[in-house]
């Protein structure tokens, strides 16, 4: 565990006073705070650092507990043991002030083990000075699944605080996509409604198809002579194999379109997208003599 | 409407501790939207989480009620270009 830097982080010395420390974490509270920068994980955790920052800096007990052991903070617990049995003597406990902190509907609001460990895990201000609230919070969690587990509407069971949740994934989701299940974040405080669970799909192509929205594409090859002369070739589809017919004379790159052989669109049941083949030619290699021969006929013929 | 996902006005006011003033310049500026059924005011509460982002707002950061107009307004095209530049990165797979 490292050594946390309070004044680094709210950008101050160490002779900082109580207003210039109250205005640098309201300047970068305003600068990083969560719902001005939504789907930003590295603000977010700043914020939380500030928050921790001003937690100790603001908080005269916690300030001259921190500035005394500095780097030597492993050390602190014995030190202030031995202390708090001498102040004990005289009826006086050690405890921190309760200062306000900025609060917000968003996970993972904790301190540093650093702070645990130095102040202890009731140290914190939580409840004082913040936001009420009355609706549960909402949690945020990463689901990552196959891009052929998502060509169908499948049922999963998710582990959320404990308890099991069986919701349907749709066919068609899109990587990154969010969705909401009403009512699964936390407890409503005092009566009020519950928070919401907010998956995030992170979706792997295990597949040899592209896709972009509900459309895939793919490439074949098709032998020289069968793009010369047409002719039938067979290719993958996500649900299987096809027979297609190639037309004399295709050019290479030539793209063909497929209609609803591609993937589900999302929440339209039964409605498929595109599937988008580009044919790649293979040119013949190694040739022999008498091919050559026939080429440079075929040459003579064209010039 | 189902009157279980409608929450009282005055209902929030003594769970925020807010002033109903407060939550009414919040609808007059499109902030929030309320519901009014039979002369009473009620806030939907699919749109509670962002009542409460401006709550936390304007009394955590003390932006007022034109710098969250301003501030909605941003967000709102924030969330677009992020929403824009997710189905660019999507995109850019095909390329990849």
């Amino acid at each position: 565990m490292e050594f946390i830097d309070y004044y680094k982080i709210l950008e101050l010395d160490k002779s900082a006073s109580q207003a210039n420390i109250k205005k640098a974490y309201r300047k970068l509270a305003r600068k990083y705070h969560p719902d001005l920068n939504p789907n930003d994980k590295s603000a977010q955790a700043r914020f939380q650092q500030i928050n921790e920052a001003n937690e100790v800096l603001s908080d005269p007990e916690k300030r001259k507990k921190y500035d005394k052991h500095g780097k030597g903070w492993e050390h602190a617990e014995q030190f202030e043991h031995a202390q708090r049995q001498q102040q004990q003597q005289y009826g006086r406990g050690f405890g921190g002030g309760r200062q306000q902190s900025y609060s917000g509907n968003f996970d993972n609001d904790t301190f540093s083990d650093f702070f645990e460990q130095m102040f202890g895990g009731g140290a914190r201000s939580k409840g004082t000075g913040r936001s009420p609230q009355y609706k549960g919070q909402d949690f945020n969690a990463e689901l990552q699944l196959n891009l052929s587990d998502v060509y169908t509407s499948k049922k999963h069971t998710l582990t959320v605080n404990r308890k099991n949740i069986r919701i349907t994934i749709p066919a068609g989701v899109e990587n990154r996509q969010t969705i909401k299940i009403k009512g699964h974040g936390g407890l409503g405080i005092q009566g009020g409604p519950n928070g919401d669970l907010l998956i995030t799909f992170n979706i792997v192509n295990d597949t040899k198809f592209k896709r972009e929205k509900e459309n895939l594409y793919t490439t074949a090859d098709v032998d020289f002579y069968t793009a010369i002369l047409g002719g039938e070739i067979t290719i993958d589809t996500f649900t299987g194999k096809v027979k297609l017919k190639v037309k004399p004379e295709t050019q290479p790159a030539t793209q063909i379109k497929l209609k609803g052989k591609g993937f589900p669109k999302y929440k339209k049941e039964g409605q498929f997208g595109d599937l988008y083949i580009t044919y790649q030619i293979k040119m013949p290699t190694n040739l022999t003599t008498r091919e050559k021969e026939l080429f440079e006929e075929l040459q003579k013929l064209r010039s | 409407m189902n009157l279980n996902d409608l929450i009282a006005i005055d209902e929030l006011c003594i769970r925020y501790k807010v002033e109903l003033t407060f939550i009414r310049s919040l609808s007059e500026s499109g902030l929030i939207e309320m519901i009014i059924l039979e002369q009473k005011e009620y806030l939907h509460c699919d749109k509670i989480t962002e009542f409460e982002k401006m709550h936390r707002l304007y009394h955590d950061l003390n932006i007022n009620l034109e710098g969250l107009e301003a501030i909605q307004h941003l967000l709102k095209k924030l969330k677009e270009l992020q929403e824009s530049n997710l189905q660019l990165l999507n995109r850019l797979n095909l390329y990849e």
